[in-house]
């Protein structure tokens, strides 16, 4: 995003990625992929805000919020999902030339 | 460049002549992204990481070419992108300004790769990166004037806000 988003490449998902309560939930009964979008100084905070709401249908409080956590803190868990599901949201976000990558949950 | 008016399911906006000059050369320069820019995991943990990785590869590269194509093909038809008056007018349904939102920040973001991906461009200027930054600029205030059209607009496309 635009302003500070220093790169915080990492080589897993790290302690201090927080997930939603819905996709909580979820993360105790099944294994998958996080879909991750990590910081970048390139990409405007409103249009990042914008491809949240386009990709994953979310309202704008909601895409706001993980935007920030992505400016603010490095990176956003955005959804945890099956394989396919991980690839298709990553494919989405990189057609929109965002930073995001989906990582094993473990 | 300002939108103007929804109707019909377009959403019209205004350029000037050198906006739309400055609009139509930039957009010549897509796709700036290297092909395979970006990998689709930065762990080893995936099953099938390499073959994943190749066909994420290949889908953005048969992507990008249609983009071109169907990009050649706005900035020919009159309908879409035209003089009128003194100025010139682009109409665009609200997924059109999706896909240029797409193609803009291919740009916007190859540009800035091809800078060296530096945290503060400007500090980083040199000769060689300046026509990179502005290209980076300049389809950055496409873009914007594109998402605030789309905002504006009543059309259908957008979830809740």
């Amino acid at each position: 995003m635009l302003e500070v988003m220093a790169e915080t490449a990492a080589p897993e998902l790290l302690p201090g990625i927080s997930l939603d309560a819905e996709e909580k939930s979820r993360s105790s009964l099944e294994p998958g992929y996080v879909v991750i979008c990590w910081n970048d100084p390139v990409n405007y905070m409103e249009y990042v805000t914008h491809v949240f709401q386009i990709v994953f249908r979310w309202p704008l409080q909601k895409a706001r919020r993980h935007m920030l956590q992505v400016h603010e803190q490095g990176k956003s868990a955005l959804a945890r999902e099956s394989l396919e599901k991980a690839e298709h949201y990553v494919h989405l976000l990189q057609k929109y030339s965002l930073h995001a990558t989906m990582e094993r949950d473990e | 460049m300002k939108r103007l008016r929804s109707q019909g399911g377009f959403i019209e906006f205004q350029l000037s002549p050198s906006e739309s000059l400055l609009f139509a050369a930039i957009l010549s320069r897509y796709p700036c992204l290297p092909p395979a820019h970006q990998p689709l995991s930065k762990g080893r943990k995936l099953p099938d990481a390499a073959a994943d990785q190749r066909l994420l590869d290949e889908a953005l590269a048969e992507q990008r070419r249609e983009n071109k194509q169907q990009l050649d093909l706005l900035l020919a038809d009159p309908k879409r992108f035209r003089e009128h008056g003194a100025d010139w007018r682009l109409s665009l349904t609200p997924g059109d300004v999706e896909w240029l939102l797409q193609i803009l920040n291919d740009i916007r973001v190859g540009s800035w790769v091809r800078q060296g991906s530096p945290e503060d461009p400007y500090q980083h200027l040199t000769k060689k990166t300046a026509v990179d930054l502005e290209l980076m600029e300049m389809s950055g205030y496409f873009q914007m004037n594109l998402l605030a059209g789309l905002n504006a607009s009543s059309l259908p496309g957008r979830p809740n806000q």
